[in-house]
């Protein structure tokens, strides 16, 4: 390892673990001692990743106050350093972080999740929107054949707490309602409409539906598979009332009719 | 990894000294750092900004809306993209994904030329996203140009390097930081990003002379100034970005616009960001003073 090498090993090791082998090779200046000086690089490395994860986590932030989200911030830098080039990213393993850490609160990581889903959506890769004039392309026979690909931003999430109704109450500068886990879980949807990032909650056979559609399922099956849920008369019905909904939210990318 | 390997027609041993031929870049004018707080006011008036730095990473996105904005700013103005995670002084071995992601941005903005500073942001694969300081030494300064020609080979352009404020100094360096960056500059081929603000931090953080720093920078490298402000703390300053430009940096701008010439310049805020109209009051000023200036001779 060359010596330059050496020392910025030293350096990075006086910042992320509190080293001081590193200020053997820094001068006073004339004005304040070197520990002082190197002090700023220290408090800098914490706040400013603190700062980015509050930044992604607004109401996360707004939901523990000040005092808390800063330990759990610092917590979190502590635990994960950042691995990205771009900070951007340095949030994205907090979900994880506070499932494990935050484990007898497990609506902060559903939070959390839930605010990196719409982060996510919000900068995902573009795709073409399909229209319902689209739709009048198709012949009739064609319909049960019609496979569907998701826009790129397009998310789903399963939630046991009720995270989204804390989620909204923070939205709408209200009281969150208390944390609490659900008897069936929250089942969202997560995409981008034009540049704004949205979510709602999905009955259980819609999402059902698109996860299915999402995995390449053709739309005669997936209405099958509605047969199943409810009303076996009107599933097909009900189905393109799911499939007008996703084409009128801007959820698909492409339509097209599949072997 | 062997690097030299994923750049095409080099090898190993054709990088070595070997300053990039490009042409200076053209002066730009007066203008203002990019932020979102400001991109409805942009794109809906016309405020008189000759043109805008953006911050690269902000940008290294799959997409959405700050594609599609930078997108309409590029098409009504020069843009010039300043990146911070470039890590040209790291001894980590160079981050391949975010040079190729920088070229790709590049390719869509065309900016006017591509920035980032003499620094280092982490090593061991960790990113501590600072603006860290390196020890003025003949090693570094190797290193650094040998890091400098492989970055302009795979972006196949010419880079800009930016001064960065620094808290310490190592005992070690065998050379000034001006030195360092001249000799970076001739060796390298890179051009100089001279922010005026930094060099005063730094100066007043380590007992020097901004003038003399100043004075020691190649009046011909320089390709553009910043402005920016600071926090005093008494002892030391901390470039902290997030108030006005003070009357002691406006000095020192005029002595570097005496130095250097016509130089694009633009104002960097980056925290506590306020409203457009007071930053067009600052980059009013830049312009004002340089036409002041220059036109004194």
């Amino acid at each position: 390892m060359s010596n330059f090498a050496r020392q910025q090993a030293a350096f990075q090791r006086g910042i992320l673990d509190g080293d001081e082998t590193v200020l053997a090779e820094i001068l006073d200046s004339p004005r304040e001692k070197r520990d002082v000086l190197f002090g700023v690089y220290r408090y800098a490395y914490g706040s400013r990743l603190v700062e980015a994860v509050r930044n992604d986590h607004e109401l996360l932030h707004r939901y523990l106050g000040d005092e808390a989200f800063d330990e759990m911030g610092h917590a979190y830098v502590k635990a994960c350093p950042s691995r990205h080039p771009n900070v951007r990213w340095f949030s994205q393993g907090l979900p994880a972080f506070l499932k494990s850490a935050y484990s007898r609160h497990p609506e902060l990581a559903e939070l959390a999740a839930l605010e990196k889903a719409l982060n996510d959506a919000f900068d995902a890769k573009e795709g073409r929107v399909v229209e319902l004039t689209d739709m009048a392309g198709f012949a009739p026979e064609d319909w049960s054949s019609l496979r569907f690909r998701p826009h790129p931003s397009a998310a789903r999430l399963e939630l046991a707490t009720n995270a989204a109704a804390i989620w909204l109450a923070l939205k709408n500068d209200e009281t969150p309602p208390e944390a609490t886990t659900l008897d069936d879980p929250a089942r969202l949807l997560i995409w981008r409409q034009d540049v704004t990032p949205m979510f709602r909650e999905l009955p259980a056979e819609e999402a059902m539906m698109w996860d299915e559609a999402a995995n390449g399922i053709p739309f005669g099956v997936l209405c099958e598979m509605l047969a199943t849920y409810d009303d076996p008369d009107n599933a097909a019905g009900r189905g393109a009332g799911y499939l007008h909904g996703w084409i009128t939210a801007g959820l698909l990318t492409d339509v097209s009719v599949g072997a | 990894m062997n690097v030299a390997s994923r750049l095409p027609g080099m090898s190993a041993t054709s990088l070595a000294e070997r300053p990039a031929t490009s042409a200076k870049p053209a002066f730009l004018g007066f203008g203002l750092g990019l932020r979102h707080q400001h991109y409805d006011e942009i794109l809906n008036g016309d405020p008189p900004i000759d043109w805008f730095e953006v911050i690269s990473e902000n940008y290294m996105l799959p997409g959405g809306q700050p594609l599609r904005t930078l997108d309409r700013i590029c098409e009504r103005y020069p843009v010039v993209m300043h990146g911070v995670s470039m890590s040209i002084a790291s001894t980590a071995p160079p981050n391949l994904d975010y040079l190729q992601a920088l070229k790709d941005l590049a390719k869509r903005v065309e900016p006017k030329w591509v920035s980032d500073h003499l620094c280092w942001t982490g090593v061991h694969g960790k990113n501590l996203h600072d603006l860290l300081p390196i020890p003025y030494t003949q090693e570094a300064l190797d290193h650094v140009v040998s890091r400098v020609q492989l970055v302009q080979d795979f972006l196949g352009r010419a880079i800009v390097l930016e001064n960065v404020s620094t808290y310490v100094q190592f005992n070690n360096s065998e050379m000034t930081e001006w030195e360092f960056l001249s000799e970076l500059s001739r060796r390298s081929g890179c051009w100089l990003l001279f922010d005026v603000n930094n060099v005063y931090v730094s100066a007043f953080n380590h007992g020097y002379d901004p003038l003399t720093f100043l004075n020691g920078i190649p009046a011909d490298r320089v390709v553009q100034f910043h402005m920016a402000g600071h926090s005093h703390m008494g002892t030391h300053i901390i470039d902290t970005h997030d108030h006005p430009v003070c009357e002691d940096v406006w000095e020192l701008y005029a002595a570097a616009l005496k130095r250097f010439g016509r130089v694009s310049t633009m104002i960097e805020r980056d925290d506590n960001i306020p409203p457009l109209d007071e930053l067009l009051l600052e980059v009013a000023r830049t312009r004002e003073m340089a036409e002041q200036v220059l036109s004194a001779g």
